[in-house]
């Protein structure tokens, strides 16, 4: 291993999630400066739920298709979600495996896992691209940021698939663009889009608090009253 | 009006500081969570009604708002502006063109946010925007006029005092002689009643009907209300404009009046921006903590007939009926089952319409869409969606909880030619009222007391 990929593999990710977690924290700290606000009225609703229930079953929403109309009627978007996330999980989880455990990627089937993972993504990856692109409505939403993060996004997934087996023996190239990709990724992401996980507890917590307590989550679908003469 | 780029006109400038004092941290957090994924898209009726044109996605219009906070608030915006599609305002130009997007393309609805799975929530901060144009004085015609009159007034339809006490007594002999009971009251300020009863306007004005329809059920049901004769308005425009000192002021009415009557309960009639703003946010707008119960006149009927008060017979109200959820009642309070339960007490045939509840669309007069006459065609348009539901249901008619829901609903039914009536659940429980007892009873007692008078 060259020094160049001994560096990019270990000094340079630490210093990228220290960087990372910098601006993580600066960000919270923006964030919880503003005021939080209160909501006084007694609860309304059928008593059935409470703002810690409504809490719950909001952070739930994301693991529930069948409780937004959005998710349950195109399944495909939410495999989509599901697919492209968690390849994100098995390119972050390749990126601490190769430095610090590469003993489990010598299970052939460890890696089929990771690179099944990860090529689902990609594909996942290229058909949000060519969404972003060609649907009006989303093309009509997307900023510069939405963009480049997918494609950068994308193409971390590809290079992840490719450095899963840890195989330096054709050369490093790949390992060495994994990894740089890797850092730019932890380097860029505070500052993007794809920070959006750091305020999903908040913003589900708070409309989960908001409609438990007045009774509005969970959502309710039935009984359907159909009772003609 | 200043249309030079960069320099601000005072409006604008007015209105970005005052962005700064509004934003909580729910607002924050939802104007920075967005990922454009635009899944929120077809939930927004004006989305369905006008295919193919972005400009009415909720998180597009959202954007409209987010690149001013963005710019402005948030530093990654402030770094590169650009990327993250960061922009100000500077012209007065610019401000009305805000204003035709969150007064003209959003009716506040909030089936967006619960369709969002980041749980940005559009309509709240929405609603922020309004509240900041309205500060610099750019709004709507019509909510500039509702908001004074709600203000000077002290209720959104200018209705005078005398008027007010004028339409309760005139419709206090409408009931004595339906009741046939000369000494029936409608109680105006009593003092230590059990419930104090607050309506829309509307009822006053266009509606005397519903009055005598709730008075017929407190009067069978022997309550002991009371109407008062200041803060009697339940409904709130702060809602709609977005002004927080108004709905404080005008919910702070209320309240104060049934603490200066030492009411124990609050009984809000049907109608969903004024329960919602009585009974949800008026506290907060407010900054007072109610110390007495409040609840919508729904609960309170249904109560009456659980308890054997009141008792109806279904048979009264033939025909076909539907439920409209108001967007207030349903998915910012929760009033979901109880109209249900309540309206299959009354009537023999209740079919559901789709998708109902939290998830029903918007009647499409909501959010003060109908003071807004210069977006009519457009919130005429965007009805097509509701009015698609109302006819699948084959029903004929639509029963709401809202006063603003039966204006708006009147209003797209005739437009697409439906052929449906509306009419609310107090309606169709005094019509349903099994009364003919209590009137024969009272027939009898008066004419005797007649008979010993006379002699
Ligand atoms: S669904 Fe939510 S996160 Fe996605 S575009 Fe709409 S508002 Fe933004
Ligand atoms: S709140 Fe309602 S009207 Fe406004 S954008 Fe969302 S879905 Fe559309």
């Amino acid at each position: 291993m060259s020094n160049l990929l001994h560096f990019s593999e270990h000094t340079l990710q630490e210093v990228a999630l220290v960087l990372m977690a910098t601006v993580y924290f600066l960000r919270i700290r923006w964030f919880m400066k503003w005021p939080l606000g209160k909501e006084r009225q007694p609860a309304t609703g059928l008593g059935d739920t409470n703002p810690k229930k409504g809490e719950r079953y909001s952070l739930a929403n994301v693991a529930m298709p069948w409780a937004m109309e959005s998710t349950r009627l195109k399944p495909l978007m939410y495999i989509q979600f599901v697919v492209f996330h968690l390849g994100v999980v098995a390119a972050i989880a390749l990126s601490f495996i190769i430095p610090y455990g590469p003993g489990l990627l010598e299970s052939s089937a460890f890696v089929s896992v990771i690179q099944v993972l990860t090529g689902a993504a990609f594909i996942v990856g290229v058909m949000r691209i060519i969404r972003r692109i060609s649907n009006p409505y989303i093309r009509a939403i997307s900023s510069p940021d939405d963009h480049f993060s997918l494609i950068l996004l994308t193409s971390w997934f590809a290079f992840a698939f490719l450095a899963a087996p840890n195989d330096i023996s054709g050369g490093e190239g790949i390992m060495l663009t994994y990894f740089f990709l890797t850092a730019f990724f932890l380097i860029y992401v505070p500052f993007s889009k794809i920070s959006h996980y750091l305020y999903y507890p908040f913003t589900r917590t708070y409309l989960g608090r908001t409609f438990g307590r007045r009774g509005v989550f969970p959502i309710r679908r039935k009984p359907a009253y159909q009772m003609s003469k | 009006m200043s249309s030079i780029k960069n320099e601000r006109s005072y409006k604008a400038q007015k209105l970005l500081d005052r962005m700064g004092q509004k934003l909580t941290r729910q607002m924050v957090g939802s104007l920075t969570a967005c990922v454009h994924c635009g899944m929120c898209t077809d939930s927004c009726h004006y989305v369905l009604a006008n295919p193919g044109d972005p400009t009415f996605a909720p998180a597009y219009k959202a954007d409209r708002i987010r690149k001013l906070f963005k710019n402005h608030y948030d530093w990654t915006g402030k770094v590169f502006p650009k990327w993250v599609k960061a922009g100000s305002i500077f012209t007065d130009e610019e401000l009305h063109e805000l204003k035709d997007i969150v007064f003209g393309k959003c009716t506040n609805c909030r089936r967006c946010t619960i369709n969002c799975p980041m749980g940005v929530d559009l309509a709240t901060f929405n609603r922020m925007a309004r509240g900041l144009l309205c500060y610099v004085g750019i709004m709507p015609e019509g909510v500039e006029y509702v908001a004074k009159e709600q203000w000077e007034i002290g209720n959104q339809m200018g209705v005078l005092k005398e008027d007010y006490i004028e339409t309760i007594e005139w419709q206090e002999e409408e009931l004595q002689s339906e009741m046939e009971d000369p000494t029936a009251k409608i109680p105006i300020d009593k003092p230590d009643s059990n419930i104090v009863y607050v309506i829309n306007p509307r009822e006053i004005k266009h509606d005397p009907r519903s009055v005598l329809d709730a008075a017929k059920i407190f009067y069978v049901a022997g309550e002991d209300y009371t109407m008062p004769s200041e803060g009697w308005d339940m409904t709130n425009f702060g809602l709609f404009n977005g002004d927080d000192e108004l709905g404080g002021a005008v919910a702070g009415r209320v309240y104060d009046k049934v603490e200066e009557l030492r009411g124990k309960k609050l009984v809000i009639s049907e109608c969903g921006h004024g329960y919602r703003s009585t009974r949800c946010e008026g506290p907060n707008w407010a900054k007072k903590d109610i110390a007495f119960e409040a609840e919508s006149s729904v609960i309170t009927m249904l109560r009456y007939i659980k308890q054997g008060k009141i008792k109806v017979d279904k048979t009264k109200n033939p025909g076909s009926y539907t439920f409209h959820d108001s967007c207030n009642n349903a998915r910012s309070c929760g009033l979901t089952e109880e109209p249900r339960e309540l309206l299959s007490l009354v009537v023999e045939d209740f079919r559901e319409m789709y998708p109902n509840r939290a998830e029903n669309y918007c009647c499409t007069g909501g959010g003060g869409a109908m003071s807004m006459a210069e977006y009519r065609p457009s919130r005429l348009k965007s009805a097509k969606i509701k009015a698609d539901q109302l006819a699948a249901t084959g029903t004929k008619t639509v029963v709401t909880s809202c006063h603003n829901c039966v204006d708006g609903l009147t209003d797209l039914i005739g437009h697409y030619k439906l052929g449906m009536d509306v009419t609310q659940l107090v309606n169709l429980v005094a019509n349903a009222l099994v009364v003919d007892d209590i009137v024969e009873e009272n027939k009898k007692k008066y004419a005797e007391k007649e008979e010993v008078g006379a002699q």
